[in-house]
């Protein structure tokens, strides 16, 4: 008689989030590194969200923004963190711990993730330092917008405006990302920065100031002044490589995947500052057990440098700092994060080239970027009603009616 | 008022009929000398919804066929000694007319409860035009009816009429939550306070004890520290305004709770410590307390809304409502 093999049973940790983290090659390097499976459920921001708040049996991570994090802790859908079980939490940058990389730098309007991070007695969420938090900060970036330097000119350092979004000389060409919580907040800088609208509070809207939003994108509308609203990284690249705008909304991923194309394409440094964005992971409510244990354990693992660097790479910083450095080469480091002129190219995730040598990281070091932040990727008080109006508007621009 | 005469007539007609079938039933010795008559009951065996039966009541009471006493609701003649009992066991004499009559009048009162949960679990999702004949056609009813369903919608604030005379529900946004959270923080610690001789602590301390089972939820929390507390104050206008301002709070936190939003085990906490602080006649920490629990549940409110911008209007639409872009 032949005694069957012991069935091991393989242990899947599930983690539900966006395209931005959940990459195949980290899903690999992971099963590897902790000895169980992943299962990664990839969905875009407001599926990702609604799908965590409202199925939290889907998934034992949830890893998305800290902007999109108060909406599914107040559905009860997620746990605390415990940070005695984060290793590296000693090392965690003080842009969420503090609010700020230093005293001195802009806090910027909106959800900065120190006002969402630590559990406060009563399970609200605010940024009183405990013991216990919400999601562990992890990637992270200060997004602006493209544009042709051949429509708005070279030199203009210390001159672009999120105002040229909204710029005559880019009629017809103007581009903006699709995404409620962060779109509306592009539309509103260039608003603001233009002089057409002053927010009492950019990051917490009005009733009356967001339709005063959607009524001045609307007029421009009428007058053709948008090419499309876009969804990925991919599709603003192609916009901009196809030589369709002018001026648009812009994530960083997407200049890498320009690789050259389309050389007169900057990516601003605003005056009015960045909108900026931070992600991270949180843990499901009655996760529990060895689950949760290997949920510490990819955690953890996100920390300890080799994830940063594939981050780094698509021009995404990370909330740890020191295991990035180790994991990059010195000249991606001096690129990425020290703003200095790249030695040679460098490679992207995939190892395509998305740096060419000789070019400077716009905006300069990490700390010189992440001191001016004006504003961060919001789900304001009037969320429901302001991302009712703006997919309205987003529709309106897609089907290109009068 | 012109508007609201439709309404009336039928509210009469109601009140009437129900003072009729107790008066009766006094007379004959079916309700006994020393009954206690509360509202609710009351209105589930006439069918009815409980204002009528509060009129009611205060007739029979101006005509000293009941009195108050040292406890919740009335008893039949001037009785010192409360009998306590259902009054469903009774066995109540209704004529056939009258029974007729509280079934078939009031049509509006039988349709309204839903048509005002429905609408006012809508507005969450926007602003909303009301089409009138397609509401009776949802019905099944006149366009009497219909007006006076609507009449009913206006009064408790629901509803209102644009420029060109059309009828406009919501839409329910953060600053209308946060003001109606401001003003109920205001009112309800006052109103508590002026309710405090009227409370019947013994029903309280009940409460009190049955909030300790884990069966209970929130919603039925806040329903009871209105009810058997804050709307105990002997001021009917400022119960009222109070009522409406809950009113749209209380569908969204229906409609979030139908959309799967789990028990709130910290406001469960916070209503249990209110009993617990209402039955010991510690009413003016108790105040303070429910001003501040107020506070916190117009945070979570808020927070909790936001979610509603992921869920799709088209799933919870009505025949009746358009959408205003």
């Amino acid at each position: 008689m032949v005694k069957s093999p012991a069935i091991i049973k393989r242990r899947t940790l599930r983690v539900l989030g966006t395209a931005v983290t959940l990459l195949d090659q980290i899903k690999e390097r992971a099963e590897r590194d902790l000895g169980f499976d992943l299962e990664f459920e990839v969905l875009d921001f407001v599926s990702c969200q609604g799908k965590a708040a409202l199925s939290p049996q889907a998934y034992d991570i949830y890893d998305q923004c800290f902007h999109n994090l108060d909406i599914v802790w107040f559905w009860g859908a997620l746990q605390p963190i415990d940070t005695q079980r984060i290793t590296l939490w000693d090392q965690v940058s003080d842009l969420t711990k503090k609010g700020g990389i230093s005293r001195y730098a802009w806090r910027g309007h909106g959800d900065a993730p120190v006002k969402k991070l630590y559990v406060q007695p009563g399970d609200s969420l605010g940024s009183e330092q405990g013991r216990f938090i919400s999601m562990l900060p992890t990637v992270h970036n200060l997004d602006s917008f493209g544009y042709d330097a051949r429509v708005f000119g070279y030199e203009q350092r210390f001159n672009e405006s999120w105002a040229w979004l909204l710029d005559a000389r880019a009629k017809g060409r103007v581009a903006i990302v699709d995404e409620p919580a962060i779109g509306i907040f592009d539309a509103a800088l260039a608003a603001e920065s233009s002089g057409e609208i002053a927010f009492a509070d950019i990051g917490n809207m009005t009733v009356a100031e967001i339709d005063a939003l959607i009524k001045l994108l609307d007029d421009r509308r009428q007058k053709g002044f948008f090419r499309t609203m876009w969804r990925t990284a991919a599709d603003a690249s192609a916009l901009a490589r196809n030589n369709q705008v002018d001026v648009q909304s812009m994530w960083s991923p997407a200049y890498g995947e320009l690789s050259g194309g389309a050389p007169h394409f900057l990516e601003a440094v605003p005056i009015e500052g960045y909108r900026a964005w931070h992600g991270g992971m949180s843990l499901r409510h009655g996760l529990s057990g060895d689950t949760l244990d290997m949920a510490y354990d990819y955690m953890n693992w996100w920390l300890s440098g080799w994830t940063g660097a594939v981050m780094a790479r698509q021009g995404y910083y990370m909330s740890v700092l020191e295991p990035v450095k180790q994991a990059l080469l010195p000249e991606e480091w001096a690129y990425w994060y020290g703003g200095e002129e790249a030695l040679s190219d460098l490679s992207g995730t995939a190892g395509q080239t998305v740096v060419q040598m000789g070019k400077r990281r716009p905006g300069g070091a990490y700390s010189d970027r992440a001191n001016r932040i004006a504003v961060w990727n919001t789900v304001m008080d009037e969320h429901n009603y302001a991302a009712r109006a703006w997919m309205r508007f987003v529709e309106r621009v897609r089907a290109g009616q009068p | 008022m012109n508007k609201t005469v439709g309404t009336k007539v039928t509210m009469q007609k109601r009140y009437a009929l129900i003072s009729d079938v107790l008066r009766n039933n006094m007379r004959t010795g079916r309700l006994p000398q020393g009954f206690v008559l509360l509202e609710g009951p009351i209105a589930d065996v006439m069918q009815s919804s409980r204002a009528p039966v509060q009129m009611a009541l205060r007739i029979l009471e101006e005509e000293k066929l009941i009195s108050r006493f040292d406890g919740r609701g009335f008893v039949v003649g001037k009785s010192q000694y409360p009998v306590r009992g259902e009054i469903r066991d009774l066995d109540l004499q209704i004529s056939g007319e009258i029974d007729e009559a509280l079934q078939s009048r009031g049509t509006w009162e039988l349709v309204y409860d839903q048509v005002e949960e429905d609408i006012a679990s809508s507005l969450i999702f926007g602003e909303f035009r009301i089409i009138e004949t397609e509401l009776g056609d949802h019905l099944g009813v006149s366009r009497t009816v219909v007006r006076d369903v609507l009449s009913r919608l206006s009064e408790r604030g629901l509803i209102r009429k644009n420029q060109s005379s059309h009828w406009i529900a919501g839409p329910l946004t953060a600053q209308s939550v946060r003001e109606r959270f401001a003003i109920r923080s205001i009112l309800e610690p006052a109103a508590l306070k002026l309710a405090a001789p009227h409370i019947d602590y013994a029903e309280v301390a009940h409460l009190s004890r049955k909030a300790e089972k884990p069966d209970d939820v929130e919603e039925d929390f806040e329903k009871a520290l209105l009810e058997s507390c804050i709307a105990k104050a002997q001021n009917a206008e400022l119960i009222s305004v109070i009522r409406n301002i809950q009113l749209p709070l209380n569908a969204a936190s229906r409609a979030l709770t139908r959309l799967g939003l789990p028990r709130d085990r910290f406001a469960e906490d916070e209503y249990r410590t209110l009993f617990g602080l209402i039955e010991r006649r510690l009413i003016d920490p108790a105040a303070d307390y429910l001003e501040n629990h107020l506070k916190l549940l117009a945070q979570k409110s808020l927070a909790r809304l936001k979610i509603v911008a992921v869920i799709s209007e088209a799933e919870h639409s009505l025949p009746y409502l358009t959408k205003i872009q």
